[in-house]
C-alpha cells in the first residue's frame, strides 16, 4: 500500500509541477480573489445594514455557494484533459512504461485536480473569516458546509479525469465535463419542473364567504360554491433534486432557525423550497370565510421537520457516477492496451 | 557490419537474448499492422529494424514496449512476457517514442530526476542519475531550462537519457537519429555501440539506412508488418548492386569500360556500373586498374542495408506473396 501511494506521490507531484503551477492558473486564482472579494463586499454591506450582528451566517453561506459555482466552473478545464492532454503532448506513454501502475496515474491525477480545486477553497477562506467576524456563524453549519463543498469539488475533479481516459479527445472531455456538471446543476432543476408541470391533479375547492355585514357585525355567508382547477405536482418529482450538489449541500448542513422558525441562512431556505416540495398539495380545499379560524401555514422550521433529507442519496449518487467514470478511465488508460479509441495514437 | 541474424528461430538463445520475438500480430480493426514478426536481439548487440513507412514498425515496437498487446505470437523482453508481467518489462527496458514529448514547463533536469522517482528511485538517487544522463547525451547548458525551449535534436537527446534513466539492459529506439545534426549523430552512433559493449540489447529502427549501418551488428526487414526471412534477404543481396567509379581521366574510364563489355551509366558523381557481389567488384577493379584507368574512386553506390531494402521493396511489388515464405 504505501508504494502505492508513493508512486501516487510521484505522480501528484509531477501534475502539480507541470500542469497545475502554470501562469495562467495563478491568474484565474487572482481573479477568483477579486470576484469573491467583491460578491463578500457586497453582501456585507447589504445584508448588514438589515440582519444586524447576525449577518455572518448570511454571508458565508453565499460565499459557499459562490466558491461551489466557480469550482464547478473551473475544474473540469483543470480535470478534463488530466490523461488525454498527456497522450496530445506525448507524455503519457513515457509515464507508462516506468514503474507507475495505470491506477497510480489515475488516482494521481485525481489528486491533483482535487487539491487544484480546493485551492480555490483555500484562498476564499480569508473571506469566510471575515463572514465569522460579522457574527452570528454557527461551527457546525460552516465545518459541514465546507466538507461537502471539498467533496463536490472532488466529485467534479474525478469526473473530469475519468472522462479524460475514457474519450480520446482532450476538448470533447473537458466539453462533455461541462455538460456532466451542467446536468447535475441546471439538469435537475430542468427535468423537476417539467416534470411537475406536465403531472397535474385536479383541486376540488369548497368556499363560502363573507358577503356582507348584518347589524350585529356578524359576516352575512353565501352559499357553499364547489370549483375546480388543476395545479402542477412536483412531490412525485423531488427526488431529482437529490442529485444537484446545490440542493446536497443545503440539505446536508444543519439549519439554525430565528424566532419566527425562519431559516438564518441562504442554505436554510434552499433546503426549506426543497424540502417543501416533497409535501403533497391539499387536493381538497376548504375555504370557510365564516368560520371565524384559519390554520396558520407551517413555518419552515415546521416544513423541515415534517419531511425527510435526502442529501446523503445525493452525495451517494454523485461519489458512484465520480468512482464508476474514474473506474472506466482507468479501464481504457490500462496497458498493455487491447484496443484504442477511434484515432488515437497510444504515444 | 555483418548482417547475418535477419529472422532467428524463438527457441535460440532465449536466456542470452534481450528480446525475442515469436510469430506476433496485431490488428486495428480491418488493418494489419504487424502479420507475423519474429526476430531475436541478443545482449550485447545492436540490431536495425527496417521498413518503409506503414510497415509496421513503431506498432511492433510498442508491443515490446509493454503498451500494447498482440493479437497473437509471443514476446520476451529480457525474460519476461510484457503481457502478463509489464513490470518485470518496464524495470528491463528503456524506450524512446518516435514522437517527442516532454513536459514543457519542467527542465531537463526535473524532467530526468521525476522519470527516476516514476521508475521508483529514491529522491537523492534520481538527482544524482539525472546530472549523470544530462552530461551523458550533453545537455548541460540547457539542463535548467524549461524543455519547451529545445530543439528538435536537443528533445531528440532528452528523450534517449529519459530512456536510460533506470539504466535497462534493453533499450527500444524508435528512429533516434531523427532531427541531429551530422556531430549529433555520429554521437550516438558512438553511444549505441557502447549499449551494446555493455552487454544491452539494443533495436533501432530508423530510416536513415547509412545511419543504422554503422552501428548495427543485425538487421531485421519489415515489409507490411511481416518479418523477411533470411532467404529473401539473400537474394535481395546478391541481385545487382550499382557501383560508383570515378577516375582521373573520364574517357579513360569509358574506354575500358567499353573494352570490358561492362554496360555503364553517368550520373553528376561518376559512372555507375552494376555488380552482383564483392567478389565480382574486386575482379572489375583489377581488370580496370590492369587496363590502365586512373581510377580514384571505386566504391558501392549505396549502402548495404539500403541496397536490400530497396530490393525488398522492390521485391514486395512484383511479388504478391510476400509473407508466406516466412
Amino acid at each position: 500500500m504505501s508504494r502505492f501511494l508513493s508512486g501516487v506521490g510521484t505522480v501528484l507531484a509531477l501534475e502539480l509541477r507541470q500542469r497545475v503551477r502554470a501562469r495562467g492558473w495563478y491568474i484565474l486564482l487572482g481573479v477568483y480573489v477579486l470576484l469573491i472579494g467583491i460578491v463578500t463586499l457586497l453582501l456585507s454591506l447589504s445584508l448588514g445594514t438589515f440582519a444586524g450582528g447576525d449577518a455572518g451566517s448570511g454571508v458565508l453561506s453565499t460565499i459557499i455557494y459562490f466558491v461551489l459555482l466557480l469550482g464547478t466552473l473551473v475544474t473540469p478545464a483543470l480535470s478534463g484533459n488530466a490523461i488525454n492532454g498527456d497522450r496530445t503532448d506525448g507524455t503519457l506513454a513515457t509515464t507508462q512504461v516506468t514503474q507507475i501502475s495505470t491506477g497510480q496515474l489515475v488516482v494521481g491525477k485525481f489528486v491533483a485536480a482535487w487539491v487544484s480545486a480546493l485551492a480555490f477553497l483555500a484562498a476564499s477562506v480569508p473571506f469566510l473569516l471575515g463572514a465569522v467576524l460579522l457574527g452570528g456563524v454557527r461551527a457546525d453549519t460552516a465545518l459541514v458546509s465546507i466538507v461537502v463543498l471539498a467533496v463536490e469539488l472532488g466529485v467534479v475533479a474525478a469526473i473530469g479525469v475519468g472522462l479524460s481516459g475514457l474519450l480520446a479527445r482532450p476538448l470533447f472531455s473537458i466539453v462533455v465535463t461541462y455538460l456532466v456538471v451542467a446536468a447535475l446543476s441546471i439538469g435537475t432543476l430542468i427535468l423537476f419542473t417539467l416534470a411537475g408541470l406536465a403531472t397535474q391533479s385536479t383541486v376540488t375547492s369548497t368556499y363560502r364567504y363573507a358577503e356582507s355585514i348584518d347589524e350585529d357585525g356578524d359576516p352575512v355567508c353565501s352559499a357553499v360554491q364547489e370549483d375546480t382547477y388543476t395545479i402542477p405536482r412536483f412531490d412525485p418529482y423531488w427526488g431529482v433534486l437529490v442529485a444537484n450538489p446545490y440542493v446536497v449541500l443545503a440539505d446536508a448542513v444543519p439549519t439554525a432557525f430565528d424566532d419566527d422558525g425562519n431559516p438564518v441562512d441562504l442554505f436554510g431556505f434552499l433546503k426549506t423550497g426543497v424540502r417543501q416540495a416533497q409535501i403533497p398539495p391539499d387536493l381538497d380545499v376548504e375555504y370557510d370565510d365564516c368560520a371565524g379560524e384559519f390554520p396558520p401555514s407551517p413555518t419552515a422550521q415546521e416544513i423541515i421537520e415534517r419531511t425527510v433529507p435526502g442529501w446523503f442519496v445525493g452525495l451517494g449518487l454523485h461519489a458512484l457516477l465520480a468512482g464508476g467514470l474514474l473506474a472506466a478511465g482507468w479501464s481504457a488508460t490500462r496497458t498493455p492496451a487491447r484496443r484504442l479509441a477511434r484515432g488515437s495514437r497510444i504515444a | 557490419m555483418t548482417t547475418d541474424a535477419a529472422a532467428a528461430g524463438p527457441a535460440e538463445g532465449a536466456a542470452s537474448a534481450g528480446i525475442v520475438v515469436a510469430g506476433v500480430a496485431r490488428s486495428f480493426g480491418k488493418v494489419h499492422a504487424v502479420r507475423d514478426a519474429t526476430l531475436t536481439v541478443p545482449y550485447g548487440s545492436v540490431t536495425a529494424l527496417v521498413g518503409p513507412n506503414g510497415s509496421g514498425k513503431t506498432t511492433l515496437l510498442l508491443m515490446l514496449a509493454s503498451l500494447l498487446r498482440p493479437d497473437a505470437g509471443r514476446i520476451l523482453i529480457a525474460g519476461s512476457d510484457p503481457v502478463t508481467d509489464p513490470r518485470a518489462v518496464r524495470a528491463a527496458m528503456g524506450w524512446m517514442p518516435d514522437i517527442l514529448g516532454s513536459w514543457a514547463s519542467l527542465t531537463v533536469r526535473v524532467t530526468l530526476e521525476l522519470t527516476g522517482r516514476l521508475h521508483g528511485m529514491p529522491r537523492e538517487r534520481a538527482r544524482r542519475r539525472a546530472d549523470e544522463l544530462v552530461a551523458l547525451v550533453g545537455l548541460e547548458a540547457l539542463a535548467d531550462q524549461p524543455t519547451r525551449v529545445l530543439s528538435r535534436g536537443q528533445k531528440q537527446r532528452l528523450s534517449l537519457a529519459r530512456s536510460l534513466v533506470h539504466d535497462p539492459r534493453v533499450l527500444l529506439l524508435d528512429e533516434p537519429a531523427s532531427g541531429l545534426d551530422p556531430a549529433a549523430r555520429v554521437e550516438l552512433r558512438t553511444l549505441v555501440r557502447r549499449f551494446a559493449d555493455e552487454g544491452r540489447s539494443v533495436l533501432v529502427s530508423s530510416h536513415v539506412l547509412a545511419e543504422l549501418e554503422e552501428m548495427a551488428d543485425a538487421a531485421v526487414y519489415l515489409d507490411a508488418g511481416t518479418t523477411v526471412s533470411a532467404e529473401r534477404i539473400r537474394r535481395a543481396r546478391t541481385s545487382l548492386r550499382d557501383w560508383r567509379i570515378r577516375a582521373l581521366d573520364a574517357a579513360a574510364l569509358e574506354a575500358a569500360l567499353t573494352r570490358l563489355g561492362v554496360p555503364a551509366r553517368r550520373d553528376h558523381l561518376g559512372t555507375l556500373v552494376g555488380v552482383r557481389s564483392e567478389t565480382d567488384a574486386a575482379g572489375l577493379l583489377t581488370r580496370l586498374v590492369g587496363e590502365g584507368v586512373p581510377v580514384a574512386v571505386f566504391t558501392p553506390a549505396v549502402g548495404e542495408l539500403e541496397h536490400t531494402f530497396l530490393d525488398l521493396t522492390r521485391d514486395a511489388g512484383a511479388q504478391p506473396e510476400i509473407g508466406s515464405e516466412s
